[in-house]
Parts: structure tokens; C-alpha cells; sequence
């Protein structure tokens, strides 16, 4: 196992930066500020290196870090954000009654839905679908569905109340979900 | 009977478990007869289960000049 002395700059680097990166870019979907953030990870590992405990795997520990700089991001752009007037996208998929709309009712996908995903082009249509949806969408899809915080932790790094997350939770739930039938179930 | 719309946002906070005992039902009644909605809920579901796994299936790396500034970087720090 590795102690204080294992710290080595290069070794640290070549073993976890890559991982770290992929990490990250797909967390933040902008390849300058990953790159930040990695480096911002290692730096505050290296100056806390006196207080890790081997305990926790180096990996673990750093991954740890670096998710706490991801939603350190969120916070402090939560506050930039330019908050749209609300737009009521539920149209594209609700009639007058609020009943789906013909084309836009969900179809069945043809697959085992419990079982976990595995093919790429999943994950790359996921990211493009993810980038579509409005900033304050993404903050909160990307906290709670990638780094699993709880919903009022959510709320109160992103100034938001209760029900403002639900309504952006449900919207980016419609838009990811018709997204992923247009383009990854069936493409044009 | 509550609307697509209504059954649709209970289901993300269902996920949650943050549904009331009387959204409960509202919901439960729902998806006995909106094939739509089951839908709607196995697919939110599986967005859920699987988001997070995106970075593995993702293959960036850093350029060896990011690598090395970031070295650099720590070397300053140290001495």
C-alpha cells in the first residue's frame, strides 16, 4: 500500500490523470475547464498528502477530491447562471389535457430495462443529449444523477427550493428520454 | 385520474421516494391504465441507474503538455 513516501508527482500523474479527466469532461462538458479542475485535484491532494489515510485507496481518495471541485463548480455557476424566464417546454410533449402527445408518447425500446448498459454509443448519445438541455437542468441532472447527491443538498448549493428541482428534474427527465428514443433507438 | 403530465413528474419523485402516501396512489392508479407512463417510468429509471457510468465508456485523455504543466505544478509547490 502506498504511504507518504510513495507521493511521487509523475507517478500520480501518469497513473490517475487520464481517469480523472475522463471523469471530469464528461461531468462539466468543456474540455479547458476539466483540464482546471484536474489539475486543481492534484494540487489540493499534494497539499494535503500529510492527512491522507491509507484507509481509503489513493484512487478513491482522489476521486473524492476531484468530485468536490465538480460541485464546487456547480455552486459558484450556479450564481452566473442567467435563469431563463421559465419556458413551458411540456408542450412539446403534453396535449391541452395534459395527456402525451401522439408523437412524442414514449415507445418501447425493445430492451432489458433493468440491465445495465453497456454499449458506448449509449453513453456518447447521452452526453449530447445532456448538453442540449438548458444550464440549470444540467447543473441538477449532473449532481444527482452522476454524483449522487441528495436532493436538498442539491437545493442548497444551487440556491434553488424543493419544488424549483423538481420542475427542472422532471423536464430534464422528458427531454433526455425523448432524446435517447430519437437518436439512440431510432436514428434518422 | 391525474394527467400524463402529473404522473410523469410523480415518477422522478418516486425515484426519490419522495412521494406522498396519497401521490402514491394517485400514481398507482395512473399507471394501471397508461401504457405511455410504464414507459415513461422504466426508461427514467434507466437513465438514472446508468448516468453516472458515462466516463467509462468515454475515452479522453490529457495532452502530454497538460500532463506535464500539472507535474510542474506540483513540483512548485513542494519546493
Amino acid at each position: 500500500m502506498s504511504n507518504l513516501s510513495s507521493f511521487n508527482p509523475e507517478q500520480w500523474v501518469q497513473k490517475y490523470s487520464d481517469a480523472l479527466y475522463a471523469y471530469t469532461v464528461v461531468r462539466v462538458n468543456d474540455s479547458g475547464l476539466a483540464e482546471d479542475l484536474v489539475q486543481e485535484t492534484f494540487s489540493s491532494a499534494w497539499k494535503s498528502r500529510a492527512s491522507y489515510k491509507a484507509e481509503a485507496s489513493e484512487k478513491n481518495w482522489l476521486y473524492a477530491i476531484c468530485k468536490n471541485k465538480i460541485i464546487d463548480h456547480y455552486r459558484k455557476n450556479a450564481n452566473n447562471i442567467v435563469r431563463p424566464a421559465e419556458i413551458n417546454t411540456s408542450e412539446n410533449y403534453f396535449n391541452e389535457e395534459e395527456h402525451w402527445k401522439k408523437e412524442a408518447a414514449p415507445s418501447d425500446w425493445g430492451i432489458d430495462y433493468n440491465l445495465p448498459i453497456e454499449t458506448k454509443e449509449f453513453y456518447l448519445i447521452l452526453e449530447l443529449c445532456k448538453n442540449k438541455l438548458q444550464e440549470m437542468q444540467q447543473s441538477v441532472f449532473v449532481m444527482k444523477f452522476m454524483e449522487g447527491l441528495e436532493s436538498d443538498e442539491i437545493c442548497k448549493a444551487l440556491n434553488i427550493t424543493p419544488s424549483n428541482y423538481w420542475v427542472l428534474i422532471h423536464r430534464a427527465k422528458l427531454q433526455l428520454r425523448s432524446c435517447l428514443e430519437k437518436n439512440w433507438i431510432n436514428p434518422t | 385520474m391525474i394527467s400524463c403530465k402529473e404522473a410523469t413528474f410523480l415518477i422522478s419523485k418516486k425515484e426519490e421516494n419522495k412521494l406522498s402516501f396519497v401521490e402514491k396512489i394517485k400514481l398507482k392508479m395512473h399507471l394501471l391504465i397508461c401504457s405511455f407512463c410504464r414507459l415513461f417510468e422504466k426508461q427514467s429509471k434507466l437513465i438514472s441507474m446508468n448516468a453516472s457510468k458515462s466516463h467509462q465508456h468515454y475515452t479522453a485523455v490529457l495532452s502530454d503538455s497538460s500532463k506535464e504543466n500539472i507535474i510542474q505544478n506540483l513540483k512548485d509547490v513542494s519546493d
